[in-house]
C-alpha cells in the first residue's frame, strides 16, 4: 500500500500535467472567447488597440445585422430542420436494417452488414458528380430534401454500427417471449425492440450531428438559392458581403455557435456519456 | 407423411414471410445507400472513362482521364495528394498522440477539474467546421490577426508571417485549426476505452510497483488498441476528405499550394465543367480510402502478432 | 470556334469606330432626353423603347411575371444601377410582375451554369460574353435576340453586340463594357517625386523602384482571385507583343507556343520577383485589396474600370486617385491604344421562357437602362448610345472614356474569351506563374500542351 502511495504523487510531474492540461484548456477556449468578443466590437476596437479585451462598447448591432442581411436566424433553422430530418431518416433506417441483420437468423446477414459497413470508409465526395447530375435532371436541387437524403445515406453506415452495438444486447429471449405471446417479426420490433433502444437514440443522433451539421460540400454544392441555405454556406456568403466589417460576421459565427454550445454546457455529461458509449458499442 | 408435407409447406411460407420480413426491414436502408453511395460510385467509375461534361452522351476515352489527371500541369493532382498525405501523417502522429495523451491523463481519476476538462476539450468538435474557417482566418490576418500582434507584442516581429498566403505557412495554417478542432474528437473516442479498462487491473499493476505511466503503458495502452485502430483510420480517411477548411481558409492558394482532392473534385466541376474528370477524381479517393484503410488494419494486425 | 472567330472578328474590327463615338458624346451631351432621342433617330417604327412612358401603352397589357438573377449584390458596384433600373422599368411596366435575386460572382457561376443543364433558368438572366454565353447557346438554352433587336438597333450600336454574337445571331443586349484601367494613388506617386503616372515602360519601372525606396509597396494584387493577376499579366503581354497576337491565341487560331508571349511573361514575373507586389495580397481577395488601395497601402492598382464608381464615391480617397493606360514595353509590336476589355457584362433571355418574347424587349429597355444608370454612376462605359444629362459622370470614368475613344484595338479579358475549361487552364498557369513557380517558357509550353 505505501509503494503504491509513492508512485502516486510525484509533484513535479503532477504540476507539468497541470499545467499542460490548463494550457490546452486556454487554447481551446481562447477563439470562442475572441469570436464573442470581436462579434460586440467596431473595426476601430479589433484593429485597433483593443484585439483581445473585452468591447468597451457593446456594440449589440452587429448581431442586427447578421440577423437582418445575414438572415443568420433562417440559415440555423435550415441547418437544425435538415439535421433534424437526416438523424431521425437515417436512425429509422437504421434501427429496421439492424433488426433485420441481428435479430433474424439468415444466411447473408453478415455479409449484409459488411456491405454498410463499407460506407464508414467511403468518401462523401465519391458520390457528389452522379448524385449532382441526377439531382439536377429531376429538378432536385434547391430544396430541404436535397440535402436530407445525401445527409441520411451518409449518417447510415455509422448509424449501423452503433445500433448493432445497442441491440445485441436485448436479450434473446425477449423476442422468443414475445413471439409466443402471438407477436409477429413486426410486432416485436415495435412493440419490444424500438422501445427499449432509446439510449441509442442520442448516441446515433450525436455522431450523425456532427457529420450533418458541419456538412459544407454537399451544402455548398446542391443549394444555391438564399431560401434553403444551411448555417455553413450562409455563413460563407455573409463573409463574402462582409469581408472588411468583421463585427457582422463575428455575429454571425456567435450565431451559429453558442445555442449549441449552451446546450451542450447544459447536457455535456448526458452528451458524452452518449458519444462513449457509440465507442464502447462500436 | 401428409403431417410432414403440411409442415415442409408450413415451413416455405413462414420462410417466404421471413424472408419478406427481413426485406421490408432492410429496403430503406438499402435504397438510401444504394442509391446515394453504392449506384453513384458503380456510375462514376464508369463516368471516369468518358469525356463528358455532364449533360451530353460523352465519348468514351479509356483511361485518358487517369493519365491526364498525372500529367496536366494545371490540374494539381499530385499537389492535392501529397497535401492529403502530410495532413494524414500530421493528424496520425500529432493529432492522436495528442489525444491519447490526454485522454490517459484524464482518465486517471475523476475529479471535478478533470470532468471540466473533458467538456472544454470536447467543445470544438462541436463548432461548424466553416465556423472554425473564419475564425482562424480572423486570427491569421496579417495586418489585424491577432497571431501577428501577439508576436509584434512579446517582440518576436521577425516571426510574423503573412500565414495563410505564405508558400511556407499556408498549409500549416491549415493543419493546425484541423489537429485543434478533432483533438477532442479523438480524444472522447479514447477516453471511452480508458474508462473501460478495470479498475482493479490498474490496482493490481500498481500494486506491483508500476507508476502511472508504466500502467498507461503496458495496460490500458494494449487494451484501447482497438479504439486506437479506429481513430487512426477516421484521421486517415478523413485527410483524404478535407475540404471545408482549405475552401475557407485558403481557396487553394496560394498558387494552388494547398488544393487537395476534393477542391480540385469541385472545379472540375462547376469551373471547368469536365464532369468525366471529376469522377475520376472520386474514384481515386475511393481508391485511396480503402487501401489506407486495409493498410492500417493490416498494421495493426501485425504488431498484434 | 466558329463562334469565337465571328466574335473577334467583330471585336477587332468594328468595336473601334462606335467606341469612339462613345467617347465623343460624352463631353457635349446635356440636353438630350430619352423621349426626344428615339423620337428623332426612329420616327418610322412604332419604338416600344422609345421612352418609359410609352412602352407600357405599346407592349401587350397581358399581366405577366418575369424573373431574373444577377450578380449585383449588395457589394457589387452595380447595385445601384440596377435597383434604380428596376424601379423604372416597374413604375413603367405595372402588368409584369418582375422579381429578381443577385449572387456573389463565383456562385453565380456554378448555378447558372446547373441551371442551364437542368433547364430551370429564370426568363432574364446575367451572363458574361463571349465564351461563356457561347456554352449556352451551343446547347440550344438561350432566346435568339434578332427580332427584339430591331426595335433598339438605333440605341444600341450592332458592333457592341461582337461578343454575343453566334452564326450571325445575336442572344445577349450588352449594358457596360469595361477596359483595364491602371489606377494610380497620386499622394504616394507625389511621395516618390512624380506628378503624373510615367508614360513609358522605363521610367514606370525608375517610378516603381523610387516608391520601393521610399517604403511604398508599387502594385496591390488579390492572389486569391486569379483574374486580378491576369489584369495585370494580359496587360503586360499584350504591351510587349500586340493586340492581334494576343487576340490570335486567346480565340485559339495561334498556339501559345509564342516566344514573344514567354519573354513577356519573364517581364511580368521580374515585376514579382523585384518585389513590386505586396506580398500579403497573396492570400486576399479583391475586395480586401481595393480596400487597402483605398486606404493608401499601395501606388498602383491595375483592375477594370468598373471600380471608377467606388473610388468616386470615397470622398477622402477620389482627389487622390487617377486613372492612366500602362505603358508599351516592346513598340516593335505593341502600341498606346491597345487595350484589355470589351463589353461582356450582358444580359440574356432563356429560351425556356414561356414569355420569351416579351421577356426579350423587358431586357433590351432593362439592359439600356442599367447601362444609363451605371454609366453615371461609373461603373464603366456605356455599351448603349448615352442620353441625358451625362456632365455629372465622375472625372475617372471621363479620362477612361478618353482613353477608350483613342485606342484602335481591344483584347477581351482571357477567362472570358476563352471556354470553361480552358480558361481555368490558363487561371492556373497564370496563377503558378504568379508564384514563380513558372518561368515564360514552362507557361507557353504548358499552354500549348493542356489547352487543346
Amino acid at each position: 500500500m505505501e509503494s503504491y502511495v509513492v508512485k502516486k504523487s510525484n509533484p513535479i510531474i503532477n504540476i507539468i500535467v497541470g499545467i499542460f492540461l490548463g494550457i490546452w484548456a486556454l487554447i481551446n477556449l481562447f477563439p470562442i472567447y475572441f469570436m464573442f468578443t470581436f462579434s460586440l466590437k467596431s473595426n476601430a476596437e479589433i484593429f485597433g488597440e483593443n484585439i483581445i479585451g473585452l468591447p468597451k462598447e457593446w456594440l449589440w448591432s452587429n448581431f442586427t445585422q447578421a440577423l437582418g442581411t445575414g438572415n443568420m436566424v433562417l440559415y440555423f433553422v435550415n441547418s437544425l430542420f435538415v439535421t433534424t430530418m437526416s438523424i431521425a431518416i437515417s436512425l429509422m433506417a437504421a434501427m429496421m436494417a439492424c433488426y433485420a441483420i441481428t435479430r433474424i437468423k439468415w444466411k447473408l446477414s453478415k455479409l449484409t452488414n459488411a456491405f454498410f459497413m463499407l460506407g464508414l470508409t467511403i468518401p462523401l465526395q465519391a458520390s457528389i458528380v452522379p448524385v449532382y447530375v441526377v439531382m439536377s435532371r429531376l429538378h432536385w436541387l434547391n430544396k430541404y430534401t436535397t440535402l436530407i437524403i445525401p445527409y441520411s445515406a451518409f449518417a447510415l453506415s455509422m448509424a449501423i454500427l452503433i445500433c448493432t452495438g445497442f441491440m445485441v444486447e436485448i436479450p434473446m429471449a425477449l423476442d422468443e417471449a414475445a413471439r409466443i405471446d402471438g407477436c409477429g417479426l413486426f410486432g416485436t420490433f415495435f412493440k419490444i425492440i424500438l422501445p427499449l433502444m432509446k439510449p441509442a437514440v442520442s448516441t446515433v443522433g450525436i455522431y450523425s450531428y456532427l457529420q450533418c451539421w458541419n456538412e459544407f460540400m454537399f451544402a455548398n454544392v446542391f443549394i444555391s438559392d438564399s431560401k434553403h441555405r444551411t448555417l455553413p454556406v450562409g455563413i460563407k456568403a455573409l463573409s463574402g458581403a462582409y469581408t472588411t466589417d468583421w463585427g457582422p460576421i463575428g455575429a454571425a459565427l456567435v450565431i451559429a455557435t453558442f445555442p449549441t454550445l449552451i446546450v451542450y454546457i447544459f447536457l455535456s455529461r448526458k452528451i458524452q456519456a452518449s458519444f462513449i458509449a457509440g465507442a464502447v458499442k462500436g | 407423411m401428409n403431417d410432414d408435407k403440411r409442415k415442409k409447406k408450413e415451413k416455405k411460407k413462414a420462410d417466404i414471410a421471413r424472408g419478406l420480413t427481413i426485406f421490408v426491414f432492410l429496403l430503406p436502408g438499402l435504397l438510401l445507400f444504394v442509391g446515394i453511395l453504392i449506384a453513384p460510385i458503380a456510375v462514376s467509375i464508369d463516368r471516369s472513362l468518358y469525356d463528358w461534361n455532364g449533360f451530353s452522351p460523352g465519348t468514351f476515352i479509356g483511361f485518358n482521364n487517369y493519365v491526364e489527371l498525372f500529367t496536366n500541369g494545371s490540374i494539381k493532382f499530385m499537389t492535392s495528394l501529397k497535401n492529403a498525405l502530410i495532413l494524414a501523417f500530421f493528424s496520425v502522429f500529432v493529432q492522436l498522440p495528442l489525444a491519447l495523451l490526454l485522454a490517459l491523463l484524464l482518465g486517471r481519476a475523476e475529479t471535478r477539474l478533470n470532468r471540466a476538462y473533458l467538456s472544454i476539450f470536447f467543445m470544438p468538435v462541436l463548432i461548424s467546421t466553416v465556423v472554425i474557417g473564419q475564425l482562424w482566418l480572423k486570427i491569421y490576418n496579417p495586418d489585424y490577426g491577432v497571431l501577428n500582434r501577439f508576436l509584434d507584442a512579446v517582440n518576436l516581429g521577425q516571426l510574423k508571417h503573412i500565414w495563410v498566403a505564405d508558400p511556407k505557412t499556408a498549409l500549416g495554417s491549415i493543419l493546425v485549426p484541423t489537429i485543434w478542432q478533432y483533438v477532442g474528437y479523438h480524444m472522447l473516442l479514447m477516453y471511452a476505452g480508458v474508462k473501460g479498462v478495470d479498475i482493479d487491473l490498474r490496482e493490481a499493476a500498481m500494486l506491483d510497483g508500476a507508476t502511472k505511466w508504466q500502467v498507461d503503458r503496458y495496460v490500458v495502452i494494449p487494451i484501447i488498441k482497438p479504439i486506437i485502430r479506429v481513430s487512426v483510420i477516421f484521421a486517415v480517411t478523413g485527410s483524404l476528405k478535407t475540404y471545408d477548411l482549405v475552401r475557407i481558409i485558403t481557396e487553394g492558394g496560394p498558387f494552388q499550394m494547398t488544393e487537395v482532392p476534393s477542391t480540385i473534385l469541385e472545379n472540375m466541376l462547376f469551373l471547368r465543367n469536365r464532369y468525366g474528370m471529376g469522377s475520376t477524381i472520386s474514384v481515386m479517393l475511393i481508391l485511396l480510402c480503402f487501401a489506407f484503410a486495409l493498410l492500417i488494419t493490416a498494421a495493426f494486425r501485425e504488431k498484434d502478432e | 470556334m466558329k463562334i469565337k472567330r465571328l466574335a473577334s472578328i467583330v471585336m477587332a474590327g468594328v468595336m473601334t469606330l462606335s467606341l469612339a463615338a462613345c467617347g465623343q458624346q460624352t463631353a457635349p451631351a446635356d440636353t438630350a432626353t430619352p423621349a426626344t432621342d428615339a423620337a428623332t433617330e426612329a420616327p418610322a417604327a412604332e419604338q416600344p423603347a422609345a421612352s418609359d412612358a410609352t412602352v407600357a401603352e405599346t407592349s401587350s397589357d397581358e399581366p405577366i411575371s418575369l424573373n431574373m438573377w444577377c450578380i449585383a449584390t449588395e457589394s457589387d458596384s452595380n447595385r445601384h444601377a440596377y435597383e434604380a433600373a428596376i424601379a423604372d422599368m416597374q413604375a413603367a411596366h405595372p402588368e409584369v410582375t418582375f422579381t429578381w435575386e443577385a449572387f456573389e460572382n463565383q456562385s453565380y457561376k456554378t448555378k447558372i451554369k446547373a441551371a442551364v443543364s437542368a433547364n430551370e433558368m429564370p426568363d432574364i438572366f446575367f451572363t458574361w460574353s463571349c465564351a461563356f454565353l457561347g456554352d449556352f447557346v451551343a446547347a440550344d438554352k438561350v432566346y435568339c435576340l434578332d427580332d427584339a433587336y430591331q426595335n433598339y438597333k438605333d440605341e444600341l450600336p450592332e458592333s457592341m453586340l461582337g461578343n454575343t454574337t453566334y452564326d450571325g445571331k445575336h442572344y445577349g443586349v450588352p449594358t457596360t463594357m469595361n477596359i483595364v484601367g491602371l489606377f494610380a494613388n497620386m499622394d504616394l506617386l507625389a511621395e516618390a517625386g512624380y506628378t503624373e503616372i510615367p508614360g513609358t515602360y522605363d521610367e514606370f519601372i525608375e517610378c516603381c523602384d523610387a516608391l520601393k525606396a521610399k517604403g511604398i509597396i508599387p502594385f496591390g494584387c488579390a492572389g486569391k482571385e486569379t483574374w486580378c493577376v491576369t489584369e495585370y499579366l494580359e496587360s503586360v503581354i499584350e504591351k510587349s507583343v500586340g493586340a492581334d497576337a494576343l487576340n490570335d491565341i486567346f480565340l485559339g487560331r495561334a498556339t501559345w507556343d509564342n516566344q514573344g508571349v514567354a519573354d513577356a511573361v519573364d517581364t511580368f514575373q521580374s515585376l514579382v520577383t523585384n518585389g513590386y507586389f505586396d506580398p500579403s495580397g497573396a492570400g486576399l481577395t479583391n475586395d480586401e485589396v481595393k480596400n487597402n488601395f483605398m486606404a493608401g497601402k499601395y501606388a498602383f492598382y491595375m483592375n477594370g474600370t468598373w471600380n471608377c464608381a467606388d473610388f468616386a464615391a470615397n470622398e477622402e480617397f477620389f482627389p487622390k486617385v487617377k486613372v492612366g493606360e500602362f505603358p508599351v514595353i516592346n513598340a516593335d509590336q505593341a502600341s498606346l491604344g491597345q487595350l484589355i476589355g470589351g463589353p461582356s457584362d450582358t444580359l440574356a433571355v432563356a429560351a425556356s421562357s414561356p414569355n420569351a418574347e416579351r421577356a426579350a424587349d423587358y431586357a433590351f429597355e432593362l439592359g439600356k437602362l442599367i447601362c444609363h444608370y451605371g454609366y453615371l454612376d461609373g461603373c464603366g462605359l456605356p455599351a448603349w448610345t448615352p442620353y441625358g444629362d451625362t456632365s455629372s459622370v465622375n472625372e475617372l470614368t471621363q479620362t477612361v472614356s478618353e482613353i477608350v475613344s483613342k485606342a484602335d484595338k481591344f483584347v477581351l479579358f482571357g477567362d472570358t474569351a476563352m471556354s470553361a475549361d480552358s480558361a481555368n487552364t490558363y487561371l492556373s498557369y497564370v496563377d503558378q506563374v504568379y508564384g514563380c513557380q513558372l518561368d515564360g517558357k514552362q507557361f507557353i509550353e504548358g499552354l500549348a500542351k493542356d489547352i487543346q
